[in-house]
């Protein structure tokens, strides 16, 4: 039950606005290549990536088309990273994304998607480095960035998260927190190259976990949950939390774990991981802090 | 005697008509456009594309700043650059994906590149910086900014590439005007945004009235006292603000009869008089004095615009697949020149007032004198 909560939750969240198993999937082969909330070295991920090779885009719900772009064809005051794009309304201002999609494939302008209209073909148009589909979804009202994962039906997925490391950084020192280390008291962060893998990629290919859970001697440190992103004040921050992607990341696939005041004794370190089918990676680490 | 009767009464008549229109045109004058001539200055014969590559690397030494007054820049296809007032092409190359291209300069990048070169209208290296997305440049040159890939945000660099300032915004961008100390934005969920030097918004408002809010063109006139957007589907708005100390004033606001789902064109004229915006096979001319707005029916979908004559006249392009047609007008007044033509690539612009036409591989000044 506990590993359901967070679906529970973001489900609760959601299901007011848009009726679940309404919506599908918007192409058949569903190989997800990039998650909602993954540091894209200036922003965070506002949606997910599908691979799967060339294939015909579709709507996940009916709706109507509110703006499109389609590269090299229409005039643009500003460049466009997304490529060619098509932004669709759906009921309750909900607004969908399909972007990267081939250059000409958008076909004639109309106003009105059924879910089974071809909306374009997967492609690499724009600030992309190989043939996936952008999708994302927005809640205009709350003017938040929606994880389409809790809103898309359930993709099966039993390959836990991965934990690869975790650090301790003291000034401009890092050094790696292992189970029985000696490190010395004071101020510090704990950082953690922490992924997802996903069993149907078949290459090493990390992805940002779902949510990311550290307390120190029992007592919470940092919770990191994707489940919306908004512009706060001029700065992108994750829902719920005033997080910025520099409060969540410090490059190299490091997350930042929050600062800690290690105090001499014996203490104890634990990370949660978790996808969001659920599938969860903890480690604990004992250590020693030193006078 | 009867003959003579009949010989003075028409002339009487005629008299009298006469003197009633001396009378009325006195009265009633209509004031009578002066002729323009248009005079084709010089034509020149751009290089092919192909030709060019490899690109030779800039120049590390800049060149002097006075060669910014005499620049056009101009692009036709993938090819761009800038012509001289006497038709010297300055500068010209292929575009690696897009260029960001202003009065004074420009940024030639490629579809994943992080590493970019500012380089003058002679291809002089100004500048090498750094960033993730892709660059934008105000129309003078003059800013520097970097459009997040996502369209999440703006990043303005400071002339040593470091970063001025950077914010995100709720929604995507949808439309962005710079000409140059303003910076205005529009973003899908219908706000405009007028931001100041330090990227703060002086100006926010979310344009209503429309059943689905989006902001689908944005002006901000060179001299800053104007702005405009179109926005919203069902129906669609054209509004036109006032500076009103440091932010805006809504001074009109018409309904237009397009359903655009796409960016359309809009833009101030260089001396901030007129606003034309795309309709739907239409090019529409504002003028915010009156305030009164007119169009002008296109035998194609608007594909470009340009001032003449300092924003005395307009030039407008419509395209209908291969077939161009360009008018000029004076706002407000039929066209005075119809030409149409038949070229895959076409640019307008303008050259110490003329009008610089390109089409297909060839760049022409065109005088527009008054007689």
């Amino acid at each position: 039950m506990m590993r359901l909560l967070p679906i529970l939750v973001s489900m609760s969240l959601v299901l007011p606005v848009l009726p679940l198993g309404a919506l599908d999937w918007p192409v058949k082969d569903r190989i997800l290549t990039g998650t909602f909330g993954e540091d894209r070295s200036d922003h965070f991920h506002l949606g997910i990536d599908l691979g799967g090779g060339e294939q015909e885009v579709r709507p996940v719900l009916g709706g109507e088309l509110v703006f499109r772009y389609d590269e090299g064809d229409s005039y643009s005051s500003l460049p466009r990273g997304l490529g060619s794009f098509v932004v669709l309304h759906h009921s309750q201002d909900i607004l969908s994304f399909y972007c990267h999609l081939q250059k000409g494939s958008l076909g004639p302008i109309q106003t009105a998607y059924s879910p089974s209209d071809r909306i374009g073909i997967i492609g690499d148009t724009g600030h992309s480095d190989g043939k996936h589909l952008h999708f994302a979804l927005y809640d205009e009202e709350a003017g938040s960035w929606i994880n389409p994962l809790s809103i898309l039906p359930p993709l099966p997925d039993a390959q836990p998260p991965v934990i690869k490391r975790v650090l301790l950084s003291v000034g401009e020192q890092v050094q790696p927190l292992e189970s029985g280390a000696t490190v010395k008291a004071g101020h510090g962060e704990i950082l953690a190259e922490a992924y997802d893998l996903r069993e149907d990629v078949r290459f090493h290919w990390p992805l940002a976990p779902y949510s990311v859970r550290f307390s120190l001697d029992g007592k919470e440190v940092a919770r990191i949950l994707f489940d919306s992103l908004l512009a706060i004040d001029g700065k992108m921050v994750v829902g719920g939390t005033g997080l910025t992607r520099e409060n969540v990341y410090r490059g190299e696939g490091l997350l930042r774990c929050g600062a800690v005041e290690l105090r001499a004794g014996e203490s104890r370190l634990h990370i949660a991981v978790r996808d969001f089918a659920g599938n969860e990676t903890v480690r604990d680490i004992p250590f020693t802090v030193a006078e | 005697m009867a003959f003579s009767v009949r010989k003075k009464r028409p002339a009487r008549v005629f008299f009298v008509a006469l003197l009633a229109i001396i009378l009325y045109f006195g009265l009633f004058p209509y004031p009578l456009g002066r002729e323009i001539v248009a005079r084709p200055v010089w034509s020149v014969t751009l290089p092919d594309p192909g030709a060019l590559q490899p690109l030779n690397p800039p120049s590390t030494v800049p060149a002097p700043d006075s060669a910014k007054a005499i620049a056009a820049p101009f692009q036709l296809g993938d090819l761009f650059g800038y012509a001289a007032a006497n038709g010297d092409i300055l500068h010209a190359e292929k575009t690696l994906f897009r260029v960001a291209l202003s009065q004074a300069g420009f940024v030639n990048y490629t579809r994943l590149g992080t590493n970019w070169i500012l380089q003058n209208v002679r291809g002089a290296r100004v500048l090498s910086f750094s960033g993730y997305g892709y660059p934008l440049l105000s129309s003078d040159g003059g800013r520097i900014f970097i459009v997040k890939a996502d369209l999440s945000g703006l990043i303005e660099l400071d002339r040593a590439g470091d970063v001025r300032w950077s914010r995100d915004f709720p929604a995507i961008l949808t439309a962005v005007s710079v000409p140059g100390d303003y910076l205005l934005v529009g973003l899908l969920n219908g706000t405009l945004l007028l931001l100041n030097g330090r990227g703060s918004p002086v100006y926010e408002h979310v344009m209503g009235g429309s059943r689905l809010p989006v902001i689908l063109g944005a002006a901000v006139s060179p001299d800053g006292s104007l702005a405009a957007s179109v926005s919203g589907v069902a129906p669609q708005f054209l509004t036109v603000l006032r500076r009103q100390g440091t932010g805006l004033a809504e001074m009109a606001k018409e309904v237009l009869a397009s359903d655009f789902r796409r960016e359309v064109r809009m833009s101030f004229s260089p001396d901030s008089r007129y606003l034309l915006v795309e309709g739907e096979h239409a090019a529409g001319i504002f003028d915010p004095a009156a305030p009164r707005l007119a169009w002008l029916s296109l035998p194609g979908g608007l594909a470009d615009v340009s001032f003449p004559g300092g924003g005395r006249l307009t030039a407008v392009a419509a395209r209908d697949g291969t077939r161009v047609e360009l008018r000029i007008l004076r706002p407000f007044s039929s066209p005075i020149l119809t030409e149409t033509f038949t070229a895959q690539q076409l640019f307008l612009g303008t050259v110490e007032g003329d009008l610089l036409l390109g089409l297909d591989g060839r760049l022409l000044r065109i005088g527009l004198e008054a007689l």
